[in-house]
């Protein structure tokens, strides 16, 4: 029995050693996970963006100032201790310059550890508690908060005359919190609009008729989806199931995905969502560079998700690059530092050209752009429909 | 209306349920083992019919190959995995189906990806109203196939010959071992039926529900329905399969709103979440008290 | 326990801990994430291993745990948050095994998987408790004031918490109820005809079993800051029944070694992927890895990892045991296919 305690710890022991040895660090390193496997690896496209777009810039252009930068794709698989583990490894054993986060959980459990490690951090989510210039400085997201989109969509609907709501949406945090935000805020009053009911139900669904029989017998003029597209697919699959059309309902900018049309048909036809990101194919001059890209490489994902992902890539290697400009043109060996100026020059970000993927984005506010409009499904497509709104 | 156009979809989910159940119960009549991996077999079923239209061939033919498949593929199950735990303590088995189960979905994982897939179009589009009750094409088909797949199965298990050596098998292997039945291969037949069916089940619920990973959770729900319709009885499975799906249509539509609006009036709770998903299994805590046979279970079934 | 094994028992903890503290923050993590799953493993085992219930609510309690943990932590009770998150759990877990005492083998662990769902539940619908889905976030755990920070001292605290937990666990073993334990998981009956109070035996077991769950659970919650239904629901169950499977059922070691290997198995097959440059199609083959894994070892190997690697171990030796005739009395208990396991 001894031996064998003893020959476990050793191999044990050799283990971890092995895993916990810091990696030989490049001198430009960017992180960032994902799901690339779970619940929600439908819109895995955003840390394929990113990724692609570093790598373009390996490709293309020798790195950033000359220098080549190693990126690091790692799968969350949207579990809390996962993330927690790959935040360590991008922080601890990668020195990593920039970390690009993933869950709205893990952005929140992770606060006080990225305040102290100094470290700037982009993260996926759109979650109002992720952003906050002054308290939280190193934490970047890249587009208009859940309830800053949810606000453009009613802001649509009551200039158009609309005067009946209800709200739906999953039962975990990505759900409940925009929603009670925007719920207790007070805004659908002012906007003189009327929640007629909120409609919560299981993330994981596969079922959600009887809620649809629900929705349909209150006739609403609105019903506001705060969902995935996975769920989004099921909502709009029971709704046709009971005989209500696809254009009473509006998503927020994750239901802009080629899925929906594609597994819904004709169902689809009418459904509006908030569109942050011009989606993939459009007449944009970053799609030039995604196609020389994709000539020579392989393009996992080809949805709006992706061109979040490479507006990320865009803003991030844009501030890595004036930091080691500001360097004198050399990585800072002080990894310290060069985080810290990397954050300093994220928000010195102003008006930048991100190839036409949103407006011109700064990022003094941390968001980069707060502006959005509406896309509507038309014979399968999203077309834009309206101008650009801003949420502020 | 309202009432009867949830009792509808109710009745439609709920026998899919009872076609999955069928196939638990079976394979625990026969070898008194509880198939945690019936969910994984609901899932593949649905994702060879996707495989097999792609392949060009029509959907009729595809379900049909599909269902054969799956019934090979619970037979290989059988013999390669349950055979040789034949000895093992109950524990172990549970957990060796339960393995089954994690294996499949990372198989599905691994060929089809962690997406979304849009399932081909078995039924028409289009819907039809009766009597004021709106139901698509898709959904009527469905769940009467279900309904008369799973009737159809109590009436083989009943009246025809192998549907007796299976009976006589699940009674007393010993005793039909003595009279000239052979044993291990009804218990392959058993898997193979059992895995056909939910094959079946897992391609008319794809129909509904659209393709994905998540089919293989459905499986899960058996366990609610068994123990409600009696672990050892078939026609239990289905009775208690089509009460749980109206059970949860009316939680949803009706019990969930109302509760809500009771806890919006009176205090700072807003909603009640998914009611309808932990429902059945409060249920079943309530029945394993009270009456652990279940509806239609004989006593003394419950001991091992 | 003999006093040289509690002496090497304390140096083993002793090294770990002087291991964990010349770590990076990656491996403390892992390593503090190796040590709080064998907590909870070695308390599933005594409950499913010893005791011979098995039981799919282990998240749930772990759950319960954490939660009470970090209300309590959140409120200044320092180190104290631990051993009440424990009570916590351990009052849930008998809450749990009362309706169950009157069920059997199949019909408990389906008992048991109701009721990981309906804590699932109550995690997400208790706000003012739970903070519901927006999860509670938790400040670090302080200990007479001094707020611990690092994944280093996390982890020592870790291993002390899994010193204490084995043991009690060696200590159980060696009293009448640890005995009564293993006749109760053989044969109810002749557990009865013996004289020993079944129901009694059986909410013991749920009650310390739900103990070390919990305080495994305190221990997330302050290692990860952030208490989720989500991250307690039945997949994590699944895993631990697998850690105490593939370790080998009934084995305290045997905890260990399963819940090292299923913490760190998707760790080394990221590793391996990335080596080969096949990252993508590994994260499939975790998946597949771990449900082979428990397949493979149910059917050739029940006892687990720690049967094997004993086997490994004591291959060198059977050339001596060959020669040597055994005593009478090994004979016998080996004839009797030693049902009743030693505890090592």
């Amino acid at each position: 029995m001894k031996r064998v305690i003893k020959s476990t710890i050793v191999g044990l022991g050799l283990l971890v050693a092995w895993v916990a040895t810091p990696a030989l660090s490049a001198d430009l390193s960017v992180c960032i996970w994902g799901t690339i496997t779970g619940p929600d690896a439908l819109v895995n496209g955003m840390s394929y963006g990113t990724r692609d777009y570093f790598e373009f810039l390996n490709q293309t252009k020798g790195g950033i100032g000359g220098n080549k930068v190693q990126i690091l794709l790692l799968d969350g698989r949207y579990k809390l201790d996962e993330e927690l583990k790959n935040y360590r490894r991008c922080v601890d054993q990668e020195n990593s310059v920039y970390v690009n986060g993933w869950s709205t959980g893990s952005v929140k459990a992770l606060r006080e550890q990225i305040q102290q490690d100094a470290v700037p951090f982009m993260t996926e989510s759109f979650a109002s508690e992720a952003l906050d210039p002054v308290k939280l400085p190193y934490i970047f997201m890249a587009g208009p908060t859940y309830e800053q989109q949810m606000i453009i969509a009613l802001r649509d609907l009551a200039t158009k005359g609309g005067k009946t709501l209800i709200i739906m949406h999953p039962d975990n945090e990505y759900g409940r919190g925009p929603v009670n935000v925007v719920r207790t805020s007070g805004i659908i009053e002012k906007l003189g609009l009327n929640l007629v009911d909120t409609i919560e139900f299981p993330y994981d669904t596969q079922d959600l008729t009887a809620q649809m029989l629900r929705v349909k017998s209150k006739n609403p003029d609105l019903v506001y989806v705060q969902a995935s597209t996975p769920q989004l697919i099921v909502v709009l699959r029971d709704a046709a199931k009971v005989g209500m059309s696809a254009k009473t309902f509006v998503g927020n900018i994750y239901n802009i995905s080629p899925a929906i049309p594609q597994q819904l048909g004709e169902s689809a036809e009418g459904f509006r969502a908030i569109q942050v990101y011009s989606d993939f194919g459009s007449d944009i001059p970053a799609m030039k560079d995604i196609l020389a890209f994709k000539a020579k490489n392989k393009v996992e994902k080809e949805d709006v998700y992706y061109m979040k992902g490479w507006f990320k890539g865009i803003v991030m290697s844009k501030a890595i690059e004036a930091a080691i400009a500001k360097n004198g043109g050399t990585v800072p060996s002080d990894i310290k530092a060069f985080r810290t100026s990397v954050r300093d020059q994220m928000v010195a970000l102003k008006d930048v050209d991100v190839g036409g993927i949103t407006p011109a984005a700064s990022y003094a506010d941390h968001q980069g752009s707060t502006r959005a409009r509406v896309a509507e499904i038309k014979g399968g497509k999203y077309v834009a429909i309206g101008d650009w709104i801003n949420a502020r | 209306m309202y009432a009867l156009q949830l009792a509808t979809a109710g009745l439609a989910i709920g026998s899919v349920y009872a076609l999955i159940a069928i196939g638990v119960v079976l394979i625990y009549k026969c070898s008194g083992v509880v198939n945690f991996a019936q969910g994984a077999f609901v899932m593949l079923g649905a994702y060879f019919t996707y495989a097999i239209t792609r392949l060009g061939l029509t959907p009729v033919i595809a379900v049909f190959l599909s269902t054969v498949l799956m019934a090979v593929a619970g037979a290989a199950t059988e013999r390669l995995v349950l055979r040789p735990m034949l000895k093992a303590p109950v524990v172990a088995i549970m957990m060796v189906t339960l393995g089954v189960l994690i294996f499949l979905r990372a198989v599905a994982l691994a060929v089809w990806g962690p997406d979304q897939i849009a399932f081909p179009k078995l039924f028409p589009d289009g819907a039809i109203e009766i009597f004021g009750i709106f139901i698509t094409y898709n959904y009527l088909t469905a769940g009467s196939l279900s309904i008369c797949l799973a009737l159809a199965f109590l009436a083989f298990y009943r009246f025809t010959a192998i549907g007796l050596m299976q009976r006589c098998t699940a009674d007393n292997s010993r005793a039909a071992l003595a009279i000239g039945i052979h044993t291990s291969n009804q218990i392959s037949l058993a898997w193979s039926m059992s895995a056909g069916l939910a094959g079946l089940g897992g391609t008319l619920l794809a129909t509904l529900n659209g393709l994905s990973l998540g089919l293989s959770d459905i499986g899960l729900i058996a366990f609610p329905v068994i123990v409600l319709g009696g672990l050892t009885s078939l026609a239990g499975a289905v009775v208690a399969g089509l009460l749980l799906g109206v059970l949860q249509a009316f939680t949803d539509g009706l019990v969930t709103p109302m509760l809500e609006g009771l806890l919006r009036a009176y205090t700072t709770i807003y909603s009640v979440g998914a009611l309808q998903q932990v429902l059945p299994y409060a249920l079943l805590i309530l029945v394993l008290l009270v009456r652990p046979q279940g509806i239609f279970g004989w006593r003394g079934s419950e001991r091992l | 326990m003999s006093g040289t094994r509690l002496w090497i028992t304390f140096l083993v903890a002793a090294a770990a801990c002087v291991l964990a503290l010349m770590l990076g923050r990656f491996g403390a993590y892992l390593m503090h994430a190796v040590v709080i799953a064998s907590i909870s493993a070695l308390a599933l085992n005594l409950l499913t291993g010893f005791c011979g219930q098995i039981s799919f609510a282990q998240a749930a309690l772990l759950g319960v745990g954490a939660y009470t943990a970090g209300n309590l932590g959140n409120a200044g009770w320092g180190i104290l948050s631990i051993p009440v998150a424990g009570m916590a759990s351990a009052a849930s877990s008998a809450l749990i095994g009362l309706p169950a005492l009157r069920l059997r083998g199949l019909y408990f662990a389906i008992a048991t998987l109701a009721a990981q769902f309906i804590f699932d539940y109550a995690f997400k619908i208790l706000d003012p408790l739970t903070h519901g889905v927006s999860g509670l976030l938790i400040k670090p755990l302080t200990i007479l004031g001094y707020v611990v920070q690092s994944d280093q001292a996390y982890a020592v605290i870790a291993i002390i918490c899994l010193f204490v937990t084995w043991l009690t666990m060696v200590f159980i073993g060696e009293t009448t109820l640890g005995r009564a334990f293993l006749v109760v998981r053989e044969n109810e009956i002749v557990a009865k005809g013996m004289g020993i109070d079944v129901a009694r035996t059986k909410l013991w077991a749920f009650v310390i079993s739900g103990f070390f769950a919990g305080v495994a659970g305190a221990l997330l919650a302050f290692t990860t800051r952030l208490a989720s239904p989500e991250a307690f629901g039945l997949s994590l169950s699944i895993d631990y029944v697998a850690m105490i499977i593939v370790g080998g059922l009934g084995s305290l070691p045997g905890s260990l070694l399963g819940a090292a290997f299923v913490t760190l198995l998707p760790e080394l097959i990221q590793r391996v992927g990335e080596a080969l440059n096949i990252a993508d199609i590994l994260s499939a083959a975790r998946e597949m890895a771990f449900g082979l894994l428990i397949i493979v070892f149910l059917i050739f190997e029940p006892r687990g990892l720690s049967a094997l690697l004993h086997r490994l171990a004591s291959r060198s030796q059977t050339n001596i045991a060959l020669k040597t005739p055994q005593p009478t009395s090994e004979r016998r208990r080996s004839e009797l296919g030693l049902k009743l396991e030693k505890v090592e």
